[in-house]
């Protein structure tokens, strides 16, 4: 036996030594699923038809197009990056069986900006990314029990979570609406128990909270919505729902003139998005909006600027609006964490390089992101602004004051952060 | 295939019939054996009465299979009740599952003798199969001296018995593969009881659901309870689209009918905290009709069509399990005054908010359930029953020989979450080897890799399967879709793990690496993916 093993330690030797040739040949070459030497696959599951897929569906164009032209400039570290896309249509059980297929038959390296909380949460419990290993990078949900990293071990989050959301929704009413009659419209689940817990730590008193169940949102309900509102005879209406909840309560109210003062939520709060179904420009007009990222009207600034021209030329005719500026700065935030894995490329070498680097990613946000080896909460904060005549969203006063928080009881603070300049013709270096 | 199969059963009906007419009459005899070839069949009955069937093919090679088959109601169901009625009680041997042709012509071609025992008693019985097994085993072996191996397998409740084998006896056996296996008897019907307990409380209290009278009384009472239990489920079915509430509602559920709960969220909900899976025969929760539906049938509506197929389908096995079981035990066995359903469905809430309508609605209902409610008593069982029923036989979940697991996803009466449980207890077992073998390095310095004894192949569903007709309803009379109902596999599948048995036993190692992975796809449906992973039953929920 003992010489069975000696003989098996030769042996291994001999296949150490051929494989440190190969690897002196291919510097390259990794060994991990979905990785070869000219291309890295990540799947995407989100709704791309239905009534929940407004908006949202321009996403993975958006990425693509940042995608298309990174692999155009020689890739990351040489490796062309694939996005399959699947329409999960905003069904948790079906995103279940796309994520299946996504790892199972497509073998992807990494989940990338599922979106939903239901279905992320669906996915989590029933695919198991964690127990698997696969990266799920960049979720679309602001759900805060997303950052729970012992429950979600390999998931990131990068929009601002819910809680912190409502919770700068909070100090901005105390400041300007004191002693105002507020009312709240949230979907009934935990993306809306997120936006109660927010406003309960920010102090918000309402005079009306009215839930929606998620899928039931459309004109009949949102009639009914503002019949309790007007009874409630409240001056603020928050709403904090899906774009699809969003649509309709606006569009109802421009037909029965009902003309509260509007806070939109950022998941729904999407202008383009919200007047591709027809509500009026002129309804969204000095309505208050929140946004993690610039305005995307404003081509001053440079990645705006940079992302708004390749998504032109990419999705010629197509108008650049929230969903499509999150979707490249997504794409161009995983090409980052990619090229900062290195050219062994594997799952765990890159959500190491987010842990160690993700922080200091540069990315279009104009609010600090936590990754860190304890944390994988991305962006923290938002600015306030107002939706202009022509419906866009702009910084109140021209300027950009950004305030940052945490998802539980931390105070909300004016942000100091200075965002990273692009790096040279947006590639990663 | 079926014709096949309704052959093999006549023939095995056809073997009874010649037990009673020729067998000796004293249990334990010697086995009566026809003497044919190329096939021979014998015939008898163990010390505790059981009547068993063996078939040995002329090229025996000294493995026989010993197959045990899963729960048959222990007491004849009256005709006239659903589904069910008219059932008689039967002992008939089944040496292989439901008589497949296709399973015995593969054993026989490869040398392999089949056995199996109709068992004494019928019901909840590992603890006196296991005992009638080991004794059928030493039958065989003396009749046919030249036995070497002896692999088992078995379903659903055969599950059990196999492992249960598999663990008292490894020395007897060298391979084991329980198929949709049931969980041990308290997680089991503490399933069941959570599923009846919800239908009562809210549906209709008159509903015993469980605590039954002793003896004749009780199974009368189980009657009563099965009629019940299918109409409730026909009035809900029947409702399902408007929220409807049964006219027999509780108190408690006219309340929640009035604010608005719609029925079909309450039933999704009591089969949520039961561990009932939401995939069903014809509902994949995924699909829906063209049209305005679309989107609003897998999101509100499927869902609870899937609780109702499948909750159907385990309501008769519940009542009967838990009759038989409480009269083993001597009385009631179910308890909730300590099951906190809002942790239940922690997990599920948010994945099936809009088929429960909502957190609001959500809540209301668990507040409808809470014991804080008088108007949803929880039930409390008798504690020298429940100990009675633990003191059931119990497997632990070692594995002690070459063991192949294999269970639907979607198994409403053997949930997955039983197998998932093996799988996981035994991945510590493993690791508990493997560091043994890195400590007996220390002195020995030669490693052995501790050799995995364990294969999991799961029966999956399609990615999609509910069917509509025309005018946009679900089709409900297509076969089952795969991975769905209680043991549903196909005759390749069950070769499959036929195959894999002789193997385990010719070699002593489970089969693996590209041959596997080939013989897998070939069978069709199935997954070994080592990363697919089940909740445990619900029981597991509040007692761990």
């Amino acid at each position: 036996m003992k010489a069975l093993n000696r003989r098996k330690l030769i042996t291994a030797s001999a296949v150490l030594a051929m494989l440190g040739l190969v690897a002196t040949a291919i510097p390259a070459q990794a060994r991990e699923v979905g990785v070869t030497s000219t291309q890295i696959k990540l799947g995407m599951t989100l709704p791309m038809t239905g009534t929940a897929s407004l908006g949202y569906n321009k996403i993975p164009g958006a990425a693509k197009a940042y995608f298309d032209y990174l692999n155009a400039n020689g890739g990351v570290n040489g490796r062309k990056v694939t996005l399959i896309v699947e329409d999960d249509r905003y069904v948790p059980t079906e995103a279940v069986a796309k994520t299946n297929k996504l790892i199972l038959r497509d073998k992807v390296m990494a989940l990338l900006a599922p979106l939903g909380t239901a279905n992320v949460k669906a996915v989590a419990s029933s695919v198991n990314p964690a127990r698997r290993g696969v990266p799920v990078l960049f979720v679309n949900t602001g759900f805060s029990g997303f950052a729970d990293i012992k429950k979600y071990k390999t998931t990131y989050t990068v929009l601002p979570s819910y809680v912190m959301e409502a919770k700068i929704m909070g100090e901005y009413i105390k400041e300007n609406f004191a002693g105002k009659k507020i009312g709240l419209l949230y979907q009934d689940d935990d993306f809306g128990t997120d936006a109660l817990a927010g406003f309960k730590s920010a102090g918000t008193n309402f005079a009306i909270k009215v839930p929606y169940a998620s899928g039931s949102q459309n004109a009949a309900a949102a009639a009914g919505w503002i019949t309790k509102f007007k009874a409630a005879e409240v001056d603020v209406v928050i709403l904090f729902g899906v774009s699809s909840a969003t649509s309709a309560m606006l569009g109802v109210a421009a037909q029965l003139k009902y003309a509260p003062q509007w806070m939109l939520g950022s998941v729904g709060g999407d202008a383009t998005t919200i007047k591709l179904t027809g509500v009026p420009a002129g309804v969204l007009y000095n309505a208050i909006g929140f946004s993690p990222v610039p305005a995307t009207t404003d081509m001053k600034d440079e990645y705006v600027k940079f992302f708004s021209d390749i998504y032109a030329k990419a999705v010629p005719g197509s108008p650049f609006d929230l969903n499509v500026l999150l979707g490249m700065n997504t794409a161009f935030m995983t090409a980052q964490a990619l090229k900062a894995a290195g050219p062994r490329l594997t799952r765990k070498s890159l959500m190491a390089a987010i842990d160690s680097k993700g922080a200091t990613f540069a990315n279009s946000a104009l609010v600090p992101a936590g990754y860190s080896k304890t944390s994988h909460v991305g962006l923290t904060g938002y600015w306030v602004g107002k939706y202009s005549p022509t419906g866009d969203l702009s910084p109140i006063g021209g300027t950009y004051v950004t305030y940052t928080t945490d998802s539980g009881s931390g105070p909300v603070v004016k942000s100091t952060y200075k965002r990273p300049a692009m790096p040279a013709k947006g590639l990663p270096n | 295939m079926k014709k096949v199969r309704i052959l093999s059963l006549l023939s095995v009906a056809a073997l009874a019939t010649t037990v009673l007419v020729t067998a000796p009459t004293v249990a334990a005899a010697a086995p009566l054996c026809d003497g044919k070839s190329p096939i021979q069949t014998c015939v008898g009955a163990t010390s505790d009465g059981a009547p068993y069937a063996m078939q040995v093919p002329a090229n025996f090679n000294g493995t026989v299979a010993l197959y045990s088959h899963g729960y048959r109601f222990n007491v004849d169901i009256p005709a006239g009740i659903p589904l069910v009625g008219g059932y008689k009680v039967t002992n008939t041997p089944e040496p292989v599952p439901g008589g497949d042709a296709e399973v015995a012509k593969y054993f026989f071609s490869q040398g392999v003798a089949i056995l199996g025992s109709g068992f004494a008693r019928q019901g909840w019985n590992p603890d006196s199969a296991i005992k009638t097994n080991v004794e059928l085993i030493d039958t065989f072996k003396k009749q046919f001296p030249k036995t070497t191996k002896v692999v088992a397998w078995g379903s659903s409740l055969g599950g059990v018995i196999t492992q249960g084998l598999a663990e008292k006896h490894p020395e007897l056996i060298s391979a084991a593969a329980p198929l949709c296996m049931a969980d041990n008897v308290q997680p089991q019907l503490q399933g069941a009881g959570d599923f009846l307990w919800g239908v009562k409380v809210l549906f209709d209290p008159t509903i015993k659901a469980g605590n039954y009278s002793a003896g004749a009384a009780g199974v009368a009472e189980s009657y009563a309870d099965l009629i019940k239990v299918f109409t409730v489920m026909g009035k809900l079915q029947a409702a399902l689209a408007t929220g409807a509430w049964p006219d027999t509602s509780s108190a408690t559920g006219k309340a929640l009918a009035a604010a608005g709960v719609p029925s079909r969220s309450a039933l999704l909900l009591i089969g949520l905290m039961a561990g009932i899976p939401t995939q069903s025969a014809h509902f994949d929760s995924i699909s829906g009709p063209d049209g305005a539906l679309k989107l609003t049938f897998p999101l509100a509506l499927s869902p609870a069509l899937a609780i109702l197929e499948n909750g159907t389908e385990a309501a008769a096995l519940a009542v009967m399990a838990t009759q038989d079981v409480e009269n083993q035990a001597g009385g009631a066995i179910f308890d909730n005054t300590q099951t906190d359903y809002s942790a239940r469905i922690e997990g599920e809430r948010v994945i099936y908010n809009a088929a429960l309508s909502g957190n609001t609605v959500i809540d209301a209902l668990l507040g409808a359930l809470s014991p804080a409610n008088p108007g949803a008593p929880r039930a409390v069982a008798n504690p020298a029953a429940v100990a009675k029923m633990k003191a059931l036989h119990t497997n632990t979940g070692k594995i002690n020989v070459p063991t192949i697991l294999m269970v639907g996803v979607a198994d409403p009466i053997t949930p997955a979450g039983a197998s998932q449980r093996l799988v996981d207890l035994y991945a510590e077992q493993y690791a508990e080897e493997k560091a043994a073998a890195r400590k007996a390095y220390q002195t020995t310095r030669d490693y052995k890799n501790p050799v995995n004894n364990l294969l999991m192949i799961w029966n999956t569903t399609p990615e999609s399967y509910t069917k509509f007709n025309a005018a946009g309803s679900p089709i409900t009379t297509a076969p089952a879709a795969p991975g769905t109902r209680h043991c549903n596999f196909t005759s390749a599948q069950l070769v499959l793990i036929a195959k894999s048995l002789v193997q385990a036993s010719n070699t002593g190692k489970l089969p693996s690496g590209g041959a596997l992975y080939t013989a897998v796809r070939k069978a069709g449906n199935l997954s070994i993916d080592k990363g697919i992973n089940f909740p445990w039953m619900k029981f597991y929920t509040d007692n761990q």
